[in-house]
């Protein structure tokens, strides 16, 4: 398969960028811009600022997600924008039932509930089948091995179906779930460490006798705790639909990305095809739930914090903290694992990668689910902040993209710095104009940016 | 990726020998889907009656006209454009305010008057938008590829805020009303009828002066960026200034397409030049087939279709039509691209 490079792909530099007189003219030109606009209203300046690193925290998710991605497989998944829209959606979904919100009666669908209890226990079975059954097949017999999954998917599938069609019990119903997993994995967790960490005997004992009953209760207190608040179940939704965004990305990836790049089509081909997912989710969240516009419950209130003249909700705070969050987590996961070592040699030659014996498929397809759960994240944020509207992921995907060349193609600290420039100038460039033409103002900064600066502030390599 | 033209004996020799025509109908599935395409066509045409037929004919040239000039810029030069509605746009709106005089105004606004008769404004809007064009044209030429298709999104973008946003001269959302019908040798053009033969005669038009173009030296030279630029850079073409020239050629006939919108609907606002038509333009001159200009008229006329037979598809509600056209397309797309990413017709693989 043919890998571009993404040096090749941008158009040459002119000049050499620091001695180009242009840069030093446009930076001129934005600090005295900024010095004009402190002076005119410092306590507007704040807001403006404020406002900015909101949404360009948003961005900066979005742009990540977008960039692990791009930056493995080199070519751009428009259906991302979708997985925003879907992680949006399923915690307007989850949160309906308990949360009053407008339009209520569309969340109460027999069908819709059938059909989440069929994907959930496709998704279990698929699991099962791809991690439990190579193990276990050599030294159970096949035909119950294949009988117990069925089960145990079936099973899944009808809770899930349960917990969604009684809408008032659903405390009585996830909590232990709830519990179940978080002990399990924990206790996962902790078999881990103790087989890398401690050494062969010792540290099976210290597992067995100490993690084993820490983890149950962990899982049991968690489980209660779930079924106790309300807040809590809120955020439980953010996690299912992040999980669930995830989830379709890599179904999307197995079921077509994955064929498409066996036939080595070029990248257009690829775009073309995620145009198409793109296209007929955002079509089938709108048929589903309604084509307008909504908001979804808010956490920790609507009260904003007064700061020096200006006004920041807490959740914005959260929204900013996640984002740093985002950016530590992948900077671990990218640099001081075997795992991000394997991403960004298959992001140099996947060729390569292939021979020197890292299983490519494996490390793109986790890849695509990461990338896909924090498209979800950041489309919740977007729509706990501001709404949503099925149309919702096409802009805000445009908006990490631009972010991300802002940043420099390829990599997650150009995309967490272009977040928050585009983010900053979409509030600043807005000052004398009125505020409807900031995607326009996004757009003319990605062409000034492609024109004159094509590698981005921060580029890959 | 061109493939290789099977050596076969004309289609027409078949139609004496029903043997034969019936293995080629199994081996020539393109014969196989335009044979169907056109079949249902003229069926659904006659269930529905004469009103029902011009308005699908009228629907289906307008999206021919635009599907035609877009395949001269996807399927033969190679440019995945998403930037062909701000094309239709800046016609469509040239018209509708070029054409505008005092006595039209039934709501009052402040836009400027001009006058024109339509074809003056026709031919002054496709001047406009090739000016435009132009520049949009030299600010894309620096880009492929992905660069390429989010840059051409950007303007898109850019024009759809422009026509809702710059109220003193579109009027932003609340469009604008009364533009003029066309006017030939005293005799206004306003019935259904008569104003379908008028966008059929542009159609043919169009489709000549491209047909003309893809057959012609320059033609080739397109196809031949599309298959390797570099390769032609080194004979000494500036392949620059050929995809410039096809690009305004294309925008030009976008342009002319939105004129006509323009005048037939006699109202306008943003809401009919969005991304999504962009998308929807790509969607079917793909669904069609890349580098052939039939395919384009195929794509249309599939697209037309299904569009317009949504309608009789039992227990869905009239408000989720387009969004059932959209899942549809969306579908249809993915397929294509993993099964016959040459389109239905077409011979170009992307």
């Amino acid at each position: 398969m043919k890998i571009l490079n993404a040096d090749k792909r941008l158009p040459a530099l002119p000049r050499s960028i620091i001695g180009h007189p242009l840069v030093s003219i446009v930076v001129a030109g934005v600090i005295i811009y900024l010095a004009l606009l402190l002076g005119q209203s410092a306590d507007q300046f704040l807001q403006f600022s404020i406002n900015g690193i909101v949404i360009g925290a948003i961005y900066a998710i979005v742009a990540m997600g977008f960039n692990i991605v791009y930056g493995t497989v080199w070519f751009f998944d428009l259906s991302y924008g979708a997985m925003a829209t879907m992680g949006a959606y399923s915690v307007f979904y989850f949160t309906g039932r308990q949360i009053q919100t407008v339009g209520r009666g569309e969340i109460n669908n027999l069908y819709l509930d059938i059909f989440m209890g069929i994907l959930i226990a496709g998704v279990v079975a698929w699991v099962l089948y791809v991690w439990i059954y190579p193990e276990l097949r050599s030294r159970i017999n096949r035909i119950t091995l294949l009988a117990v999954g069925a089960l145990v998917a079936l099973a899944t599938g009808a809770y899930t179906g349960l917990i969604l069609a009684h809408p008032a019990d659903l405390n009585v119903f996830l909590s232990p779930t709830i519990g179940l997993l978080v002990a399990t994995a924990s206790g996962c967790v902790l078999y881990l460490g103790a087989l890398s960490g401690i050494g062969s005997g010792r540290g099976l004992i210290l597992f067995l006798v100490l993690g084993l009953p820490g983890a149950l209760a962990l899982g049991g207190y968690s489980g209660w705790l779930v079924a106790d608040t309300l807040s809590t179940r809120l955020y439980l939704s953010w996690f299912m639909g992040a999980i669930l965004a995830g989830a379709s990305g890599l179904a999307i990836y197995r079921g077509v990305y994955f064929y498409l790049r066996r036939q080595a089509r070029s990248p257009l081909v690829m775009l073309v095809g995620s145009l198409g997912f793109l296209l007929s989710i955002t079509a089938f969240i709108a048929i589903i739930f309604s084509p307008d516009g909504r908001p979804l419950a808010q956490p920790f209130g609507t009260v904003p914090w007064s700061l020096a003249g200006a006004f920041i909700k807490p959740f914005q705070v959260l929204i900013i903290g996640i984002a740093f969050a985002i950016f530590g987590g992948l900077y671990l996961l990218l640099n001081k694992t075997s795992f991000g070592t394997a991403v960004r040699a298959i992001g140099d030659d996947e060729e390569v990668a292939r021979i020197v014996g890292i299983n490519t498929p494996v490390v793109i397809a986790v890849i695509f689910f990461l990338g896909a759960t924090i498209a979800g994240l950041g489309g919740i944020l977007l729509g706990e902040d501001i709404g949503i509207r099925p149309q919702m992921g096409l802009l805000l995907l445009l908006k990490g993209w631009i972010a991300s060349v802002v940043g420099g193609i390829g990599n997650i600290y150009g995309a967490l710095l272009g977040g928050f420039v585009l983010g900053m100038v979409e509030n600043y460039g807005v000052w004398y104009i009125p505020a409807q033409w900031k995607d326009a103002v996004a757009f003319v900064l990605l062409i000034f940016f492609l024109s004159f600066w094509p590698r981005g502030l921060l580029p890959r390599r | 990726m061109l493939e290789k033209p099977v050596a076969e004996s004309p289609w027409w020799r078949s139609l004496s020998n029903p043997r034969l025509l019936g293995t080629r109908l199994s081996s020539n599935v393109e014969l196989l889907i335009n044979f169907i395409v056109v079949v249902a066509t003229i069926v659904f045409i006659l269930s529905q009656g004469s009103g029902f037929g011009i308005r699908i004919a009228q629907l289906f040239a307008i999206f021919a006209i635009l599907a035609v000039s877009l395949n001269l810029v996807i399927g033969y030069t190679g440019l995945l454009s998403l930037a062909h509605v701000a094309f239709f746009g800046v016609g469509a709106y040239s018209v509708a305010i070029l054409t505008t005089d005092a006595a039209y105004e039934q709501v009052p606004g402040h836009i400027p008057h001009f006058g024109l008769s339509f074809f003056t404004a026709l031919f002054v809007g496709m001047a406009i938008t090739g000016v435009v064009a132009l520049f949009v044209g030299g600010v894309l030429s620096r880009f492929r590829d992905d660069i390429f298709v989010l840059v051409s999104v950007g303007f898109a973008v850019i024009s759809h805020r422009i026509f809702l946003f710059w109220q003193p001269v579109t009027r932003g959302p609340f469009g604008i009303h009364a533009i003029a019908k066309p006017e030939v040798g005293g005799m206004v053009i306003d019935s259904r009828l008569e104003f379908l033969f008028l966008t059929l005669a542009f159609l043919v038009i169009v489709f000549l002066i491209s047909w003309l173009i893809v057959r012609s030296s320059f033609g080739r030279v397109l196809m031949a960026i599309r298959e390797d630029e570099q390769a032609i850079e080194v004979f000494g073409y500036k392949a620059r200034y050929f995809k410039l020239t096809i690009w305004v050629i294309s925008a030009m006939m976008a342009a002319l397409a939105g004129g006509i919108t323009a005048s037939e609907q006699t109202f306008i606002d943003p809401q009919s030049f969005v991304l999504l038509e962009s998308i929807l333009l790509v969607t079917i001159v793909i669904l069609g087939g890349l580098g052939t200009l039939w395919g384009s008229l195929l794509g249309a006329l599939v697209f037309v279709l299904l569009n317009e037979g949504m309608r009789f598809v039992p227990f869905l509600p009239g408000e989720l039509i387009g969004q059932a056209r959209l899942a549809i397309l969306g579908i249809v797309i993915v397929l294509l691209m993993l099964f016959r990413p040459q389109g239905l017709v077409g011979r170009f693989k992307l």
